[in-house]
């Protein structure tokens, strides 16, 4: 019998990459959603408003760590998003790559955020939790998508 | 029939390679997601090492200079008053700098206060001290009045409330004064330590705390209003919330 040189994830099942990209196709759409309204209402001179009251995210709207050079976050979140929306959206291995790098980047700094949040910043905003899971779920969707399906015909 | 198994054969030997090239793609690309990952890594550790160690916009014992900054940018002050000159409505703030209670106002009622009614205009802050809590209070609020001779007074009050020490405890020396001025972005030092030491200076501080005996005022922090809504100044006691500060300007206005 042929050694089989293929690389397969054993003793699991990944969905169908169909499945994938559509959750992801949503998950993208509501990470916009959410950074958007982040960013119009930073833009106002205001902060956004937390749902269970509390002024957790006003005092991380008026912290330092909210802009990156002179830019607000949010706004990068959003340009994030659109291409987690986009690489969700296309087929082939080139959308993979993409799709996997820019949500490990994302993932990478709402960790870095998540922890300014509770060591630095000593508060937390709901509206940068949201954002947080959203890219862990974006992370988790296309790294399935990038080990179960990279390298295979589209 | 020999032609057609050579056919067939060669088929199967292409597709044996072209799946080879794929397993070979698949493995490459893998290889570049895990180099990735292992890069993420070590940049969010790094950031995070960074940012642990990093001074917070100027003075490494400071809390949160580049937080008040932030929050008051734009902003225009005069002395103690924060906001436009021009506001029809002013909101007196009678506060100690040594109050914890002032410090948990500062940073949970004052910033929302100062964003919905100051920044857009309709009402003015005007800091006044009110010295209960020991003597050092006493060139504290001098400290904040000099520094908001150079522009810098409402910086040196939250400055002041982010980094405050025990009550009384001895902690309010020229050292953590000037430490706090300088977070505070006072440029002249050497002028700031002139005015905070002067006569009329911490004569002020006992004129403001008169004045709020006269007000019946029995604690820190305490507000009133005054506006063409209120015959003087209107004492409104410690309003727990920033909502009823924001709803006795508007009624003031």
């Amino acid at each position: 019998m042929a050694e089989d040189r293929s690389i397969t994830v054993p003793a699991m099942r990944l969905p169908a990459e169909g499945t994938l990209r559509m959750i992801a196709t949503f998950v993208a759409a509501f990470g916009i959603g959410v950074a958007t309204y982040i960013t119009i209402a930073d833009s106002g001179g205001g902060a956004p408003v937390c749902l269970a009251g509390g002024s957790g995210c006003q005092t991380v709207a008026s912290s330092t760590y909210s802009h990156l050079f002179g830019i607000n976050i949010a706004v990068f979140g959003i340009v994030g998003y659109v291409l987690l929306l986009a690489a969700a959206l296309l087929r082939g291995d080139a959308a993979r790559m993409v799709g996997f790098g820019v949500s490990l980047v994302g993932f990478g700094y709402s960790v870095y955020l998540t922890y300014l949040e509770l060591f630095k910043i000593e508060a937390i905003c709901q509206w940068c939790v949201a954002s947080a899971a959203l890219m862990t779920i974006l992370f988790c969707l296309n790294a399935l998508r990038m080990i179960g399906y990279v390298g295979k015909p589209a | 029939m020999s032609g057609r198994s050579s056919r067939e054969a060669r088929e199967a030997r292409l597709q044996a390679e072209s799946e080879g090239a794929q397993q070979e793609r698949r493995k490459r690309l893998l290889q570049i997601g895990s180099a990735a990952v292992f890069l993420a890594i070590a940049g969010v550790a790094i950031l995070i090492v960074v940012s642990s160690n990093e001074t917070s916009g100027g003075d490494a014992n400071l809390e949160d200079v580049g937080l008040v900054r932030h929050q008051l940018s734009g902003i225009p002050q005069k002395g103690l008053v924060l906001g436009d000159p021009k506001a029809k409505v002013t909101l007196y703030e009678f506060g100690d700098l040594q109050c914890p209670v002032c410090k948990a106002f500062s940073e949970q009622i004052i910033p929302d206060v100062i964003d919905s009614k100051v920044r857009s205009g309709e009402a003015k802050l005007d800091f006044r001290n009110y010295t209960i809590i020991s003597q050092e209070s006493i060139p504290a609020g001098a400290a904040a009045i000099a520094a908001g001779e150079q522009g810098r007074g409402w910086n040196f009050i939250e400055l002041f409330y982010r980094n405050q020490g025990p009550e009384a405890s001895g902690y309010v020396s020229d050292e953590f004064l000037t430490e706090i001025a300088r977070g505070a972005g006072v440029k002249d030092i050497a002028a700031w330590n002139r005015a905070r030491k002067s006569a009329a200076l911490l004569a002020e501080v006992k004129a403001t705390t008169a004045e709020a005996q006269r007000l019946d005022f029995t604690g820190t922090p305490s507000f009133a209003v005054e506006g063409p809504g209120t015959s003087g100044k209107e004492t409104l006691g410690t309003p727990g919330e920033a909502s009823l500060l924001e709803e006795a300007i508007g009624e003031a206005g």
